[in-house]
């Protein structure tokens, strides 16, 4: 009898906490639908026929190349290209370094060496962006500047691309590399015997063989690192200049990025000024999703996909 | 007969523990050699010298030698690729590439610097026929290797063996992950492939030792007790664990 009683009320709290779950899920889900109603919503009000400080037109807007709030005139598009181009210029330097870090942690580098390189990672990782943008704002400037000067090219105080660049890649090398390392080390050893023992050098066995079969998680690492770069505000308005036309293609020239752009001023501003930044943060959200598919595009035709089917 | 292999005074241990100890034997080209032995018998850990697989853990050690063809693979001028290449080996659970079953075949050829194209066509297809794979796979070569059942995947990596040209083959339980089908048919290959090259095979299964190897060696706590002929080893063993262990009173 008693046992039976227990029988129920277990199914009745399993019944409660699977509720419970539901909940929560449908709660986190809601956040993600409310922001993007939201943004959607803000972001398209100036472009409609209404809006009551004067109406933007949507493709003068999406493919204009000057941004002069003073003039009334808002255009992105080659500020879409300045964010396109800062931040995939910073994943191609981060990319290889941090796979390679990878490598080097997990296959070749002594246990203490590694542990401690993971630390160091994972240290990085935590580094709040604000500090990153003094340190952009400090040294890499700086460091840009000498760059510069050795070339005979005058800069902003160095504030330029290349500063734009050079804290995106420092700030994405260590998502990247951490994931790079998980996945690295859960490429399973029998595939790492097979290839030594036909006769393939260790060198051969990490490229060939590990780095293909961790490809999915390097790729992942990529994507969020893009995503970073992509997303990065407070450090990247630090050192960008917020050039006011464009696009940028000098590295040594003042640049300006949609995050930079939606949070200059931010505080100050009232009106169609304030109301574009959701508009340009639309155009972050969907570019981020084109840059995403791109990529997964790209790891498909990587060494072709040959995972369990 | 000829002599490839000549063991003489092989001690291995990890660590404190002493795994193999005072081993002495000769193996035999073209012959298939069986070595069975309770699990933990240092079976595997033998077979895994001669081609220095032990090599890649930190806490083994090795003394004694190991000739093949009267050359010490165990000399420091000896090169670990080079032996690699000579003497394949096929695992216990399949282990192919997250590639295509021709990459994963072709794999080791480019790995030892072969690019023509046309030559490594052409051995693939010579691997994949004699590894009695290739009807099976040769409309779809460009698909991936794991989508092959686990009989087809293991014969997929002794046809990544063979391609290399090996003199030797190892096999560590090579069909303990698989079916009685697919079993068969691996022993059935191993007959085949015994005209073209030395097959060293460990294997818990009795009746596989007798059905496939010329010779067995018994391995117990890490020597060998007994090695014959097989029939001898299975009809008329001399040491009385080899009885025992055989006709299945203990192991």
């Amino acid at each position: 009898m008693n046992n039976l009683k227990t029988t129920k009320l277990n199914k009745i709290i399993d019944k409660v906490v699977s509720n419970i779950y539901l909940l929560m899920t449908l709660i986190s889900a809601s956040f993600m639908l409310i922001i993007i109603i939201f943004i959607l919503f803000k972001g398209l009000s100036p472009f409609m026929s209404n809006y009551q400080y004067g109406v933007v037109n949507f493709l003068d807007f999406l493919f204009g190349t000057q941004y002069r709030p003073d003039m009334g005139i808002y255009g992105v598009g080659f500020i879409i290209i300045n964010t396109l181009v800062s931040a995939l210029l910073a994943l191609s330097i981060a990319f290889p370094i941090s796979v390679l870090t990878a490598l080097f942690v997990v296959k070749i580098a002594p246990q203490r060496l590694s542990e401690f390189m993971k630390v160091v990672i994972d240290l990085l990782a935590s580094i709040p962006s604000i500090v990153y943008g003094v340190f952009a704002a400090g040294i890499i400037t700086k460091f840009t500047m000498t760059i510069a000067s050795m070339l005979g090219v005058q800069t902003y105080g160095g504030t330029s691309l290349l500063s734009v660049v050079i804290l995106l890649a420092i700030m994405i090398f260590p998502t990247i590399t951490s994931i790079s390392i998980s996945s690295i080390s859960s490429v399973s050893e029998d595939l790492q015997h097979a290839s030594l023992a036909l006769g393939a050098t260790k060198v051969q066995t990490n490229f060939k063989v590990v780095l293909l079969s961790a490809k999915q998680g390097i790729f992942a690492g990529a994507i969020l690192g893009v995503g970073r770069a992509f997303g990065e505000a407070t450090a990247v308005s630090m050192v960008a200049g917020n050039k006011m036309f464009g696009p940028t293609f000098g590295l040594f020239n003042t640049t300006r990025t949609l995050t930079s752009t939606m949070i200059a001023g931010l505080k100050e501003t009232s009106g169609l000024d304030y109301d574009i930044r959701f508009s340009i943060g639309l155009v972050l959200l969907i570019i981020i999703l084109i840059t995403n598919f791109g990529l997964n595009f790209i790891k498909n035709k990587v060494g072709k996909t040959h995972e369990k089917n | 007969m000829n002599k490839l292999f000549s063991v003489s005074d092989v001690n291995l241990s990890y660590g404190d523990k002493h795994v193999l100890k005072d081993i002495n034997i000769d193996l035999y080209k073209n012959k298939v050699t069986a070595f069975i032995g309770p699990s933990g018998c240092g079976k595997s850990t033998f077979l895994r010298c001669f081609n220095r697989m032990n090599d890649l853990i930190d806490s083994c050690k090795i003394d004694g030698t190991i000739l093949m063809e009267n050359k010490d693979i165990y000399n420091k001028k000896y090169d670990v690729v080079d032996l690699r290449t000579n003497v394949g080996m096929v695992f216990q659970k399949p282990n192919p590439f997250m590639m295509s079953i021709y990459e994963n075949v072709a794999y080791g050829l480019k790995c030892s610097g072969i690019k023509d194209k046309k030559v490594l066509k052409q051995r693939v297809i010579n691997a994949l026929k004699q590894a009695a794979l290739y009807d099976e796979v040769s409309t779809r070569l460009n698909d991936s290797a794991l989508s092959l059942s686990g009989g087809q995947q293991q014969r997929l990596c002794i046809a990544r063996a063979i391609a290399m040209k090996p003199e030797v083959i190892l096999m560590d339980e090579p069909t303990s992950a698989l079916d009685p089908i697919a079993t068969a048919k691996i022993e059935e290959l191993i007959e085949e492939l015994k005209k073209d090259f030395t097959i060293i095979i460990v294997t818990h299964s009795m009746h596989q030792a007798s059905r496939i190897s010329d010779y067995t060696a018994f391995f117990l706590n890490g020597e060998i007790v007994e090695y014959d002929i097989t029939k001898n080893i299975f009809q008329n063993p001399k040491d009385i664990r080899c009885e025992n262990y055989i006709t299945g009173r203990f192991g």
